[in-house]
């Protein structure tokens, strides 16, 4: 299965690049992905992670990486719905409080925890 | 001590000047109070002035929305009220949706508190519930006695910043607000009781409602598409010119089927929208945009849909009830059944 | 399975020349703690101070909660497979020192955990401000990778916990509260009339500070499993999970899990307590499908009637939950759902972010969007440098005086999604 990571945060991208396919959203936001991966689910992309994978709220973090895979012809409607809600969660996150201009330092954390999820995702051998 | 200055707002029939034939009326300010505003009066007491009657016709204030709410805001301003209440609508769907309307306008312009009343069918309620505090009234005006005691006691205690209980004990509608409590028992300890209960069969309630949707089941894919017959349903609020059925601008009660034989377009020579509450300058001037009548034609000329029916069935969203709006749907769909009618093409605004 | 659990009472905590407990006051060796947490060379400092229910005392940021238990008889110690080998637990005789808890606290990351007040109006939202707490501050060794931080905080909990629990081994102790499972066909037989009732529980497994142990073994990795519910009591759970303080399920509330007590404390009367399906919160849609599968299974397989589903966390853990909850239901089995709700900032949003229709009955344990003010406090364990960018927190939380505006969410444990807590959410 070809796996397909959308992410906008530069560790997945340096340590996954040569591995899989990975779009690199650089300085786009958390909805940005989401948005990016609706738009693929809707060119039959099947989510692979659950897009709001880990408890850090979409205000907190500004990262965020997801994997999705070339699905059948069609559209797979459970990618459409959970995306869907996801992205309404965020939004509703978002409109009450922007994530925060964030030290350097705090942003190499959130990296550090967003590339921890997508490792043990990736760990997997099979996933089906 | 002054007194708390208020401002009441209410539609064309309340205020006494007339029914469905003064619906048209345009927002006009009277001073001091009107009808129902004797009730209101009465019950919050001496410590509060009924200043000012804003009144307006319900078909204005659907027809006009973003006009009618800026003109009553205007009109009001001057008395710098305090508190707001408009109505109560009972079950009137039109003057609901207008009460709501202007209440969360007030709120939102002057920071004061704004509240009605209304019955629980009330489209109003489901569309504002979320923005104001609605007091659940009786479903016609002889609820009014009731109605404006509780109106009153839960504006005291908006003005005087004290806590607002429980919908069931202040009297309005659940409003989907979520807020903190602490229960008599820890969470493990109920959720074995619901166990219990559910396992039983015996009667429980859920501390959070999951919200409710009306989903309806897909129809199975239409295969061969050069051999169905489509029509059009729109929400969109088209009619010919002059709305022979008078169907309402919001809060619909009906809907129409008009013919469209032998036509290749939707010429605005031959409609219009009445649709209230959405700006219809672009439809005016090509109705195609909400009964896509002239793309449809080309298809059926090559072949690609078998066949258009020669008629489209219309009504107004918005403002409608959803039970208004399952009623129309299950008669309209019986009718293109019986038409012989394989695929249905939905359009709103 | 059966365990004899002793309750000793712990009323205060002192520091004292020996670990001990007299007359329902515990003593700590300050020393002998922090040699033990140093024995890592992963840690490079270590502090112990003391707080205690009342005292106008903050400790932030808190990764761990754990309560001091030991092993009496029975097989196996305390934790098997995180600070002891993996044996066999939940049987014989376990003491806990009821009242008193050892708190893990220094910098993980830098959004990490959570605030506990003991006193003020923020103290009603966690439970550890009515115990006695021995508060660890740990450092870590310079450059120290995260994970293995991590690891290293994790455990030096743990190790202290079962340093001080040791204290109750020879106590007599208040109470003794006995909790039997019998195996399946035998626990069948004996309430044959009662309906038989399950309890499912959500690991969190979602990554770095998000995982949870299981005799050692991270919860992403298993497949949904049986347990004695004892085992739980014996410290078989372990948590590592350090993000949301407010739905964190510490290791204290494993230990202390409130749906197994209250199941147990109905058992026999109005139910039979046929035991705990253990699944897990992976980030894979693949890993959901297949764990909530299991669950279904399990949870027909062993004739359960009536199921209760907690979860831990928000977002990815909702989908699990409302996959097992319509799953198991499918099954004819009736489910109860536990959770915490994150309506937004006005509480008008939709409070979990995936739904089902089996999903209708359901117990709140609060909002965690509440905007909550906390006051100064005269004494800070740890420190409130990273208020700001705790979940919970935001920019402008932390005012010069010391005091806090912050969401509910940043408070731990506070609306934990087990059912430990009376706070609730309804509607307006």
């Amino acid at each position: 299965m070809n796996k397909l990571i959308v992410t906008n945060n530069s560790l997945v991208f340096e340590k996954y690049c040569n591995h899989c396919g990975v779009i690199y959203l650089k300085d786009a936001g958390y909805l940005d992905v989401l948005y990016a991966v609706r738009d693929r689910i809707h060119q039959s992309y099947v989510l692979l992670t659950h897009p709001l994978a880990g408890s850090l709220k979409p205000n907190q973090t500004p990262y965020k990486s997801i994997i999705i895979t070339r699905g059948e012809a069609g559209v797979d409607t459970d990618s459409v719905v959970l995306i869907e809600n996801s992205i309404a969660a965020a939004q509703k996150f978002l409109r009450d409080r922007n994530t925060p201009s964030w030290s350097e330092k705090i942003l190499g954390d959130f990296r550090t925890v967003d590339l921890s999820l997508i490792e043990n995702a990736m760990q997997k051998r099979s996933f089906n | 001590m002054s007194k708390i200055k208020v401002v009441h707002y209410l539609n064309q029939f309340f205020a006494q000047i007339g029914g469905e034939e003064m619906a048209d009326m345009e927002p006009e300010l009277r001073e001091g109070l009107i009808g129902p505003g004797i009730a209101l009066q009465q019950a919050l007491g001496a410590d509060y002035e009924i200043v000012a009657t804003v009144i307006c016709g319900d078909n204005y204030f659907g027809s006009n929305l973003e006009e009618a709410q800026s003109r009553i805001l205007e009109l009001i301003k001057p008395y710098s009220p305090q508190l707001f209440v408009a109505g109560p609508a009972f079950n009137a769907g039109r003057y609901g949706v207008a009460c709501g309307t202007i209440a969360t306008a007030v709120e939102k312009e002057f920071g004061i508190p704004a509240l009605t009343g209304m019955y629980v069918e009330n489209p109003g309620v489901e569309m504002f519930k979320k923005d104001l505090y609605i007091i659940e009234t009786a479903n016609s005006a002889a609820g009014m006695r009731k109605a404006m005691p509780k109106i009153a006691t839960l504006a005291k205690k908006l003005i005087n910043g004290n806590e607002i209980d429980l919908p069931a004990e202040d009297g309005y509608h659940e409003r989907g607000i979520r807020v903190n409590y602490f229960h008599d028992k820890r969470g493990s300890t109920r959720a074995v009781d619901m166990l219990l209960q559910k396992v039983k069969g015996e009667e429980y309630q859920t501390e959070y409602p999951m919200p409710f949707f009306d989903r309806v089941p897909p129809a199975t894919p239409i295969i061969d598409m050069s051999k169905a017959k489509v029509a059009i349903v729109s929400s969109g609020g088209i009619v010919p010119l002059g709305n022979p059925d008078r169907i309402e601008s919001s809060s619909a009660t009906k809907f129409g089927k008009y013919d469209v034989t032998g036509m290749d377009r939707m010429s605005k020579d031959d409609f219009i929208s009445i649709h209230g509450g959405y700006d219809t300058a672009y439809i005016l001037e090509d109705p195609n945009l909400a009964i896509p009548l002239d793309v449809l034609r080309e298809m059926e000329k090559e072949g690609q849909i078998g066949e258009l029916a020669n008629y489209f069935y219309s009504t107004t969203g918005t403002g409608t009830s959803v039970g208004n709006a399952e009623v129309f749907g299950t008669e309209i769909g019986k009718q293109l059944l019986a038409d012989g009618v394989t695929a249905v093409i939905l359009t709103s605004t | 399975m059966k365990l004899e659990l002793g309750k000793i009472l712990i009323q205060d905590v002192q520091f004292g020349a020996k670990t001990e407990v007299v007359d329902r006051t515990l003593f700590v060796n300050k020393e002998e703690i922090i040699e033990l947490v140093l024995e890592d060379d992963r840690l490079i400092g270590a502090d112990v101070e003391l707080a205690r229910p009342g005292e106008s005392v903050r400790i932030a940021p808190v990764k761990d909660v754990i309560e001091p238990r030991v092993k009496v008889t029975g097989g196996g110690v305390l934790f098997p497979g995180m600070i002891n080998k993996v044996e066999q637990v939940g049987s014989g005789r376990t003491h806990a020192l009821v009242g008193a808890t050892v708190i893990t606290c220094g910098r993980i990351v830098g959004f990490q955990e959570g605030l506990i007040d003991m006193s003020g109006p923020a103290a009603k939202y966690c439970p550890f401000s009515e115990t006695n707490n021995v508060v660890l501050v740990i450092e870590p060794a310079d450059n120290l990778e995260t994970h293995d931080y991590e690891t290293a905080g994790r455990l030096a909990g743990l190790k202290v916990a079962a340093y001080i629990g040791e204290a109750g081994k020879n106590i007599e102790p208040d109470e003794v509260v006995v909790y039997e499972t019998k195996p399946l066909l035998e626990q069948a037989l004996q309430y044959p009339d009662l309906p038989k009732i399950g309890y499912v529980h959500m690991l969190q497994s979602q990554g770095l500070l998000h995982d949870t142990y299981y005799y050692g073994v991270d919860a992403k990795q298993l497949v949904p499993t049986f347990m004695y519910p004892t085992e739980i009591m014996d410290g078989a759970i372990v948590s590592g999970n350090c993000v949301a303080p407010c739905d964190k399920v510490t290791t204290f509330h494993h230990l202390n899990n409130p749906i197994i007590e209250d199941l147990f404390a109905r058992h026999g009367k109005d139910l039979n307590f046929m035991g705990v399906v253990l699944t897990n919160e992976n980030v894979f849609l693949a890993d959901k499908d297949r764990s909530s599968d299991m669950t279904a299974k399990l949870c027909e397989f062993f004739g359960f009637e009536g199921v209760i589903i907690s979860e831990e966390g928000y977002g990815n853990p909702d989908t699990d939950l409302m996959m097992n909850c319509q799953k198991v239901s499918q099954k004819g089995i009736k489910v109860v759902l536990i959770t915490d709700e994150f309506p937004g900032r006005d509480g008008k949003s939709q409070s979990l972010a995936d739904t089902v229709d089996e999903a209708d009955a359901l117990v709140s344990c609060g909002n965690g969007n509440v905007i909550i003010n906390f006051p100064p406090m005269e004494k800070v364990i740890g420190t409130l440098d990273f208020v700001e960018t705790m979940i919970g927190g935001y920019e402008g939380s932390l005012k010069p005086d010391g005091s806090i505006e912050a969401e509910l969410q940043i408070v731990i444990a506070s609306t934990i999604a087990n059912g430990y807590n009376k706070l609730a959410a309804r509607g307006h």
